[in-house]
């Protein structure tokens, strides 16, 4: 599966920035065309993040763009004329199926027209409508993710965000409404850039809530963010375990893995690959 | 009038209005990269019986031409 574990927000009208989002290792670059930008550079921004994604280089990442929402009168021209160029749609304030469907259309109409590959859509879950039907906009065979907004989400809710109590809830329903359609689930953006130990603590707590990765503002924040998502070194030391006992018993033709007197079950297994592959990337 | 671009480091702002056709490029780069950018916008700006005046804060070449089409969409009446 597509590492995701960090996720860089470029604002799409800063050819500065965009210029350089791909040195810093980031698995994933969002080249912002949404909240980013002003209304009265909507226009410009858009046709520069089609050149970028044409002449720079972005390295290993995936090259994302945030669109305008479906609600907005700028998503459709957005999708016309940045979508042969990039590799995912990153979708706003999705809040139902039918939005992801819309958004579908419009997709499947330009890569007709350019001959190209379907590319991936990921929404972002970001009002109290969107959070009830996730787990529905998680089927859509076109979403690989799924990633939610906590700024829009507690003000949909009317509660200042650094007081929400319902957040955790908001994650574990998030990674539910993913993993049952065996997505990738995203947590939200980090936004704090000059505290890399609170920001530490956030990416493991994600990943232990079962996220593939978090939001980053800041090149500074993705060396942080992909140590926390390493596996510590108990965790790669009983993967190994795990894995040495599993070919054994594969060798000598046993149905029940053990391991130190106890059965070990095909999702341990499972679990044990997934975590020697994150150990292995960097 | 139309406008494209900005003044920010990496970036060109470009502008569009009415009269005879006249290119004025302003670049503090001018010595080194002057002809290269005057090149780039007549290419893209020949058609265009306009003033087009193009003010460069070090933008490399794809920038310019993406401020360019966005100023030139944006003269012919293209809106957001």
């Amino acid at each position: 599966m597509k590492l995701r574990r960090t996720r860089l927000y470029i604002p799409g009208n800063n050819p500065h920035l965009v210029e350089n989002a791909g040195l810093y290792g980031a698995d994933v670059v969002i080249l912002d065309l949404e909240d980013s930008v002003p209304i009265t550079q909507k226009f410009d921004a858009r046709i520069l993040v089609k050149y970028s994604l044409q002449n720079v280089d972005f390295g290993k990442s995936e090259k994302w763009v945030r669109i305008n929402g479906i609600n907005t009168p700028y998503w459709k021209k957005d999708i016309e004329e940045i979508l042969p160029y990039c590799d995912v749609i990153n979708l706003p304030k999705v809040e139902s199926l039918d939005d992801v469907d819309t958004a579908d259309e419009e997709m499947s109409l330009i890569e007709d027209e350019n001959g190209i590959e379907p590319r991936k859509l990921v929404p972002i879950i970001e009002t109290v409508r969107g959070l009830k039907n996730a787990r529905e906009i998680a089927t859509h065979p076109r979403v690989v993710a799924l990633a939610w907004g906590g700024e829009d989400l507690t003000a949909d809710l009317g509660i200042p965000r650094k007081k929400a109590l319902i957040l955790d809830y908001v994650r574990a329903e998030i990674v539910l409404a993913a993993k049952a359609e065996k997505k990738q689930a995203l947590d939200t953006v980090f936004s704090d850039v000059r505290n890399m130990d609170t920001l530490y603590q956030y990416a493991q707590r994600a990943r232990y809530m079962g996220f593939d990765g978090i939001g980053v503002i800041h090149p500074n924040q993705i060396e942080v963010v992909h140590r926390a998502f390493r596996p510590t070194e108990d965790e790669i030391e009983e993967a190994r375990k795990i894995i040495k006992a599993a070919k054994e018993a594969e060798r000598e033709g046993k149905a029940v893995i053990s391991l130190n007197g106890r059965m070990i079950d095909p999702p341990v297994v499972e679990r044990a690959r997934k975590i020697l592959a994150l150990a292995e990337v960097d | 009038m139309v406008e494209a671009g900005t003044h920010e480091k990496g970036d060109v702002f470009v502008s569009i209005e009415d009269g005879k056709r006249e290119v004025i490029i302003k670049s503090k780069l001018e010595r080194l990269y002057g002809e290269a950018i005057r090149d780039t916008v007549e290419e893209l700006t020949r058609e265009i019986e306009a003033k087009i005046i193009v003010e460069d804060s070090g933008a490399l070449d794809w920038v310019l031409r993406a401020r360019l089409e966005a100023a030139i969409r944006k003269y012919r009446g293209e809106k957001i």
